[in-house]
């Protein structure tokens, strides 16, 4: 009986420590997520030159962007 | 090191348990393990001589799951305490997010403690890292024994804490001290994540 108290109360710490580093995470992930409307706004709103509309490919990997989330990630991964 | 993927929505962080020779690096990883659930229960991989010092170095992958929508990833490395080792704590450090130093309390050990503080600094920098800024927290450990065989936390933190980082009295084999360590390095090296240096 002590030993399954003993257990469970050790158990704890992990559970303790997941949720702490859980909470820190989520904020920090928040404020430096890359993908806010703004990124995406300003990148729209800034004019592309004729001659690099015809550079870029029209959908040369349409099969990964499938796969991605969202669009949003796709326009970090090109600023990159 | 990356610790922040936005593209493949991962977080990856290298924690090094520093320390001299049986200080109790080993004993804090033991512990954590110890206390995983099941199905979090990787492999720690531990390679010790026959007397059971640690030859090479100990690995312990935690797979914390997806917080946030990141796959979240701590690695816990230790360190060979022994001077000889110096080329395999080098080794070790490279890449690191965050060091915990693992002191002895045990007041015969004051000149090792210090001597491996030293190596500490100068492997960090010989890897690239300002060791007066690189996450670090300080575990006293050991402080189960006598009264009379160990330095105070006053006097460990005056010779050895001379950046004021984050200490914390451990007895590593009871498991005293060992979550809260591992949750305030982990702390800050997630506060680094906002720091500019970390992307890459």
């Amino acid at each position: 009986m002590a030993r399954e108290a003993e257990e469970e109360e050790e158990g704890g710490e992990f559970a303790d420590f997941l949720a702490d580093v859980s909470k820190e995470i989520a904020q920090r992930v928040e404020s430096l997520d890359p993908t806010p409307k703004a990124v995406a706004a300003a990148k729209l709103k800034t004019p592309v030159a004729p001659e690099e509309r015809r550079k870029t490919p029209a959908v040369a990997d349409a099969g990964v962007i499938v796969e991605w989330p969202n669009i949003a990630d796709r326009l970090i991964e090109e600023i990159r | 090191m990356s610790v922040v993927n936005y593209g493949t929505r991962e977080i990856t962080c290298k924690i090094v348990y520093y320390g001299p020779g049986r200080s109790g690096k080993t004993t804090n990883l033991q512990h954590v393990y110890s206390q995983l659930p099941e199905e979090r229960k990787g492999k720690m991989v531990s390679l010790a001589t026959e007397t059971d010092r640690t030859l090479f170095f100990d690995f312990l992958p935690l797979d914390l799951g997806t917080i946030s929508g990141f796959a979240t990833r701590f690695q816990l490395y230790t360190v060979p305490g022994q001077v000889y080792y110096a080329a395999t704590r080098k080794l070790v450090l490279q890449g690191v997010d965050g060091v915990v130093f693992v002191a002895d309390s045990q007041s015969r050990q004051l000149a090792e403690n210090i001597e491996s503080l030293q190596d500490l600094h100068a492997n960090l920098a010989d890897e690239g890292f300002d060791p007066r800024t690189i996450p670090l927290v300080m575990q006293y450990n050991k402080r189960d024994l006598p009264a009379g065989e160990i330095s105070s936390i006053e006097d460990l933190d005056e010779t050895l804490n001379f950046r004021g980082v984050p200490h914390y009295a451990g007895a590593a084999i009871s498991g005293r001290g060992v979550f809260e360590t591992l949750r305030s390095i982990s702390t800050l090296v997630l506060s680094r994540l906002s720091a500019p240096a970390t992307k890459g």
